[in-house]
């Protein structure tokens, strides 16, 4: 489940990611059985001067396919966070680069929705202080849909 | 805050035509880029041949002459071998490099990696346009490499697709450094489309898709991408080295120097042998999505299945040797290869029959794509066949450079993976136009190509092992029969292109539009088959449904 509940003394905290297929041990092995393939050649040519040319051409594959995963998974490293005190209702909206995207509300004026008539299946949306917010747009329709059940929850019980 | 946007986005594609197909960054449509520009350098690369085989149709040289080369004879003709070596060597180059990976690799791969997925596109979609450009700047490059000064005082350089030195340092002219060049370019793009594979596929999948969940096609591609990135950077060093060894004096292959021109044979082939299963495992993942759909069964044995792709992958790095078995290696080195080169036997056997166990008890349809994949499967293990006599070492040493070798990597190669590319066209070209291709004449087409095909290769096994040496372009009367016949087959193959072309066009513009999502049936059951065709610009920017892939219940 990319959402996550966290709990402070004071305070419910309430973390969302996109999901990202690729765990950091799985890259651990793509590189590490990468890294073992490409010694193979060299072993053939060890001892002679082409080993250094054909290993700077492999040190630059390694390189450029790890940077493509970290930057990729840079990328998708958007987050939104949902802090629930006693007197306020907190959203920030973290994307890859740029600015954070801030909300504030007294959860007991604000209503949780899910719209049928949004960009995406089960739209859940935040209401408050004059505005209403989009939440987790990047999870699955089945994940919002449980986080609804969720928030509605603890904002009845606020 | 991201406001709530209540409406939802009906996008309509407002791109006017260079902006959609010149700077491209959709992965759909740098596939279909991919698909026809592919399809245009392979007629190049097959009238190539067309041409070798009309020379090589009687005994004596009637075409390729010093006087000029002609398509019609008029009887006086001085042999010219240069020009032949120039067309074996592009036919070779073109092949490899800017035919068959980029129709498979670039065109499919690009086109239904993503959907299979359910990615929005691929990881890095400008990177991708460049992939697309740079093939292009290559594949241009080996076309110009043919016409401009090379060796022996003539146009084009004729030292094999291989490059081996000193052969391809002491060409003269500067045709050998175009085709050098245009393989670096290859390399690049290939190089960074399998980069943009590789961080798509590992971690752009739908969620709740695990490594062992993707379909068989993704994972083909996914192993493909693995391959180049550790077998070209191989390649891309040699062909440097060959390049600063004509031009900058370096003497990294030459003996004078205290170089070594065998060793360039040990890295050239470090990067061909996986090169040949690069060219071939996209296809094996079409093949196995065709044949499940057309036996309306899952298909059988799909974790064997994805290892077995893995397992070809892995030991294609370490056989690489069973290509020079004539170069003078010592005996338990060429037992080591052997052996090896005997073991891709299992893999490969495990896909054959899981593909046949597919069929058993299916209820099998014998539409254009399912004939095509029956005959890859065919044709397919027929090439395995002889590869196994080929690579005992001590059979080699008669086999060696004869037009038996010629046989065999034809039929896997040739026959095999084009055999995929065309099971694939039939059976997408309906997803990717929204326009069905016309079934008698993809039926009629195949049975030309198959038997075109068959009649060209199958009488090369005969004139491999009466001796005749491959790379001539002449031969003793004795040889006279089955080339006359090879000859035919390859008039026949190529009537067979012809059609396709005409198939393809028609398809496009007066075939029969495609109403339904998933106008097969529900065994096609990956992502593609439940978008529109021809699919939106953009598919899968809301992630799909886990109901929607995954079928494990479901038959």
């Amino acid at each position: 489940m990319p959402y996550r509940w966290t709990e402070a003394p004071d305070e419910k905290i309430l973390t969302l990611w996109p999901h990202q297929s690729m765990t950091p041990e799985g890259f651990v092995w793509f590189i590490g059985a990468t890294a073992v393939m490409l010694t193979m050649p060299l072993l053939a040519v060890l001892g002679s001067a082409v080993t250094w040319v054909l290993l700077a051409f492999f040190l630059a594959a390694i390189w450029g396919v790890w940077r493509a995963i970290m930057v990729n998974r840079r990328h998708r490293s958007l987050h939104e966070v949902l802090t629930f005190g006693r007197e306020s209702l907190h959203l920030s909206h973290v994307p890859h680069d740029g600015p954070h995207l801030d909300w504030q509300a007294n959860p007991y004026w604000v209503t949780v929705k899910l719209r049928r008539d949004g960009p995406v299946e089960n739209y859940l949306t935040l209401s408050g202080s004059g505005r209403e917010v989009e939440l987790g747009a990047f999870l699955t329709p089945d994940e919002r849909l449980a986080l609804y059940d969720e928030l509605n929850r603890l904002i009845r019980a606020e | 805050m991201a406001d709530a946007a209540a409406h939802g986005h009906d996008h309509h594609d407002e791109r006017g035509f260079f902006t959609r197909w010149f700077m491209s960054t959709n992965h759909k449509d740098i596939g279909i880029l991919y698909l026809f520009t592919s399809g245009f350098v392979g007629f190049i690369a097959v009238a190539f041949t067309v041409y070798m085989r009309l020379e090589l149709k009687d005994p004596g040289v009637q075409y390729m002459c010093q006087e000029g080369i002609r398509l019609i004879s008029d009887g006086v003709c001085a042999p010219n071998g240069h020009v032949w070596n120039v067309i074996v060597t592009a036919h070779g180059i073109l092949m490899m490099f800017f035919v068959v990976i980029p129709a498979l690799f670039g065109g499919f791969g690009n086109y239904f990696m993503p959907l299979h997925i359910g990615a929005p596109d691929m990881a890095f979609p400008r990177m991708n346009n460049l992939s697309f450009w740079l093939y292009v700047s290559g594949a241009s490059l080996a076309i110009l490499s043919v016409v401009v000064p090379g060796g022996n005082g003539q146009l084009g350089s004729g030292v094999g697709w291989v490059l081996y030195p000193p052969l391809s340092t002491s060409e003269q002219g500067f045709s050998m450094d175009l085709a050098i060049f245009a393989v670096h370019l290859s390399g690049a793009s290939s190089i960074l489309g399998a980069i943009n594979m590789i961080t798509t596929f590992l971690n752009m999948r739908a969620p709740g898709m695990t490594l062992f969940k993707v379909p068989l096609f993704a994972w083909s591609i996914f192993v493909t991408a693995w391959l180049i990135l550790l077998a070209l950077p191989v390649l891309a060093g040699a062909i440097t080295m060959l390049l600063t060894d004509r031009n900058f004096g370096t003497t990294f292959f030459q003996p004078e120097g205290g170089g070594d021109p065998i060793l360039y044979q040990h890295i050239l082939w470090f990067f061909g042998h996986p090169e040949v299963y690069i060219i071939v495992l996209p296809g094996f993942g079409i093949i196995s999505h065709v044949i499940a759909t057309f036996s309306k069964k899952p298909i059988f044995g799909y974790l064997p299945m994805v290892w077995a792709l893995i397992a070809i992958g892995g030991l294609g790095f370490v056989v690489w040797a069973h290509h020079m078995y004539t170069v003078g290696m010592s005996l338990s080195q060429q037992t080591y290869f052997m052996l090896a080169t005997m073991v891709i036997a299992v893999p490969t056997g495990v896909k054959i029959f899981s593909w046949i166990a597919t069929m058993w008890g299916g209820s099998i349809e014998f539409k254009t794509p399912m004939l095509w994949a029956f005959g890859f499967l065919f044709l397919f293990t027929l090439g395995g066949v002889t590869g196994i006599v080929l690579s005992q070492a001590a059979i080699d040493r008669a086999y060696h450079d004869t037009y038996y070798v010629v046989a065999h990597f034809h039929y896997v190669m040739s026959l095999g993976a084009v055999f995929a590319i065309f099971a694939g066209t039939y059976f997408w070209i309906g997803k990717m136009s929204g326009r069905q291709y016309p079934e008698r004449l993809g039926q009629i087409h195949f049975w030309m190509m198959f038997i075109g095909s068959n009649l060209t290769f199958f009488p090369q096994h005969f004139l491999g092992r009466q001796g005749m040496p491959r790379r001539y372009i002449d031969y003793p009367d004795g040889f006279a029969l089955w080339n006359e016949v090879s000859t035919w087959g390859a008039f026949l193959s190529f009537a067979s292109f012809l059609l396709f072309i005409y198939i393809v066009f028609y398809t496009i513009r007066s075939g029969k539009p495609v109403t339904e999502n998933n106008y097969w049936n529900e065994h096609a059951d990956t992502l593609e088959w439940t978008l529109p065709s021809p699919p939106p610009e953009h598919t899968f920017e809301t992630l799909p449904k886990r109901e929607d892939w995954d079928r494990s219940h479901a038959h």
